[in-house]
């Protein structure tokens, strides 16, 4: 290793300093959306909209003295299909807010500029993602909590029904995993710049595979195996289980709470590789400013 | 011998370019941004980086400053390796890159300076002390506090300066720092830079504006479709023309009389520098202008040229680009066709 020439001003790497870079962005993104107030707002009823469309196509099926109810319970393990749909809605309001704020975040810093202003400072990128990250999360889990509990007073839900500490574990440990799958959609839209379209499509096909509306119990042999492989998939169902019974994939919820477990442990990792290996290819080439 | 505070060396930067061709698949083309460029810049000095858009200017920063991977050499930056040692090369340097656009805009002037501190390790009880000064140093006050949305533009240039000051680097890379600054601003700007250069600073400074580094710059190297076709203090380059004139006639010029005059005898170029509204500026460079003005103007009139204006002017490091290329700074190298390049050059 060199020795600095002519020093090196302040600059000064410790402990405290480093989880200053972790601090600093994440304090400086909650105080940039703070001055968007009405973009948190549409934020908090968007699951509610999401959850609406299936609890009212649900409520008037019912009302014609079909048992859709007791059909419902057949298939997912809860009569209570207005919970059942508000917990989907509100976790795919999870998934999609870390994939939108992580991913894009890349994306919206090269766009207005500031992208190679933090690309030149000498802070791990690891620490910069960790606070980009860090405000996904509490933004994304304020508004699982907020929507929720709006939600259950519109639709009639009791949000205190079941086990909620194990709930709110399969949500925490849940948004880990989450972290990755955000850096591999941040990674995806590093190397094709206008991925608008190409997200949105992608965050259906994760609602899909994540039984938003549907227990993935009904989808057929094969494409339950492609459901059991996301992550979110086991946040959901968890949540679900713990509050609503409806029965967790492996019995217990400690095991499943497990298996997510593992995924929070590789996936972040996985994602993190894939972004920095775009990262290098992408300074090989044109570099990290160009949009 | 002064010590080399940034050493390039055999820098060589390749580009992969997709040209797409209506419906057709997208050809690859290699521009050749940087061709095995060696440089030393030394410690404590202002060094000038001088060349038309296009030329490889920004992407020899580019590479200095680790946002862009070379595609062969290397460089030493403060005494660290630019590849092995990244996060020491950045955290020796303070950067003015993309101007205004390199701040949060919905942040103020003081969160953005708290924020690339933090970024750059400055310990908080020092990034306060440090934004203090730079308040005092830059006349921040007044809009310190206002989100960057409502700055002016000379505002905005003037905290992205503080922000490339804020970590007080040893080397300073500031790209057009001035380039939307009124004169006021812009001269008090090259004031402090004097000043952060006495301090000991060095400073790796980029313009189009040749008065500029006249002004400031103790060396300088003027960059042309990635090459440093000329290195050295402004005077030894303005020495190094062996001419005594230089010309500018202003007026309505059609295309083709810049040949005509530079076919005279005496003169030994002629270029179109400037075309404004119509109007165009004829730089010509000779060993006495007085004698060889009545010849001039002949070819002129011959010409159907309107003349306006004739100004005799010092040499500036703007004739010596001129004098090595035969093109004006204003020409976008980038626009300049293949064949009178001559070979594959200078995207940036």
């Amino acid at each position: 290793m060199g020795t600095a020439i002519a020093g090196l001003g302040l600059y000064k790497k410790t402990p405290r300093t480093s989880f200053g870079v972790f601090a600093s962005v994440l304090k400086a993104r909650l105080i940039i959306i703070s001055r968007y107030k009405g973009s948190l707002i549409m934020e908090l009823f968007m699951p509610i909209v999401f959850a609406a469309l299936p609890i009212m196509l649900g409520v008037s099926l019912a009302s014609g003295g079909t048992p859709v109810a007791e059909n419902w319970k057949i298939s997912s393990g809860t009569a209570d299909f207005r919970a059942f749909m508000l917990i989907g809605a509100c976790t795919f309001s999870v998934v999609s807010l870390m994939t939108w704020l992580v991913g894009f975040w890349v994306r919206r810093e090269m766009v207005t500029g500031t992208l190679e202003s933090v690309w030149v400072t000498p802070a791990k990128k690891y620490l910069v993602i960790g606070g980009v990250t860090g405000y996904a999360l509490i933004r994304a889990f304020t508004a699982f909590i907020i929507s929720f509990l709006i939600g259950s007073l519109i639709f009639g839900v009791n949000p205190f029904q079941g086990n909620i500490l194990i709930a709110v574990l399969f949500i925490m440990i849940g948004l880990l995993p989450l972290w990755g799958i955000s850096f591999m959609f941040g990674a995806l839209i590093l190397k094709v710049k206008e991925a608008n379209s190409l997200i949105n499509m992608l965050q259906w096909v994760l609602a899909f595979f994540m039984g938003v509306y549907f227990p993935v119990t009904v989808l057929p042999g094969f494409l339950r195996y492609v459901a059991l492989s996301f992550p979110p998939t086991w946040m959901t169902n968890g949540v679900r289980a713990s509050l609503l019974e409806v029965g967790y994939f492996f019995e217990h919820w400690y095991i499943d709470l497990a298996i997510i477990f593992v995924f929070a442990a590789v996936v972040p990792l996985l994602g993190y590789m894939v972004f920095m290996r775009t990262e290098k290819r992408l300074k090989k080439n044109q570099g990290m400013g160009l949009y | 011998m002064p010590r080399a505070i940034i050493k390039v060396q055999n820098m060589s930067k390749t580009f992969i370019s997709k040209e797409r061709k209506k419906f057709l698949r997208p050809e690859k083309r290699e521009i050749q941004a940087l061709k095995s460029v060696d440089l030393d810049i030394y410690d404590g000095e202002i060094f000038g980086l001088l060349g038309p858009n296009g030329a490889g200017k920004t992407t020899l920063i580019k590479c200095l400053t680790t946002l862009l991977i070379p595609t062969e050499g290397t460089a030493w930056v403060n005494g660290f390796n630019l590849q092995k040692e990244e996060n020491l090369v950045r955290a020796s340097l303070g950067c003015m890159l993309m101007g205004e656009r390199g701040l949060y805009w919905k942040l103020t002037g003081r969160e953005n300076l708290e924020y690339f501190g933090a970024l750059y390790h400055v310990p908080k009880e020092k990034r306060k002390e440090r934004i203090s000064y730079l308040t005092d140093l830059l006349n921040l006050q007044e809009f310190l506090d206002r989100t960057v949305e409502t700055y002016s533009s000379g505002q905005k240039m003037i905290m992205a300066f503080a922000k490339s000051l804020v970590n007080d680097a040893p080397i300073l890379f500031l790209d057009e720092p001035t380039v939307t600054m009124d004169v006021h601003a812009a001269r008090e700007l090259r004031r402090i830079v004097k000043e952060l250069n006495r301090e000991g600073h060095t400073i790796v400074y980029t313009t189009h504006q040749m008065f500029e580094a006249d002004e400031l710059c103790q060396r300088v190297a003027i960059i042309d479709r990635g090459e440093i076709i000329a290195l050295g203090t402004p005077t030894q380059l303005k020495k190094s023309l062996k001419i005594q004139d230089v010309v500018n006639l202003e007026g309505v010029i059609p295309k083709g009389v810049a040949e005509k005059v530079k076919a005279i005898p005496g003169v030994k170029d002629a270029v179109i520098k400037d075309v404004k509204a119509g109007k165009s500026t004829l730089g010509v460079m000779c060993d006495n202008s007085r004698k060889l003005l009545p010849k001039i103007m002949e070819v002129l009139l011959e010409n159907e040229v309107q003349i306006e204006y004739i100004q005799p002017q010092d040499i500036t490091l703007e004739d010596v680009f001129i004098a090595k290329t035969g093109r004006a700074l204003s020409v976008d190298t980038s626009e300049v066709p293949e064949e009178e390049k001559g070979g594959a050059g200078g995207r940036v």
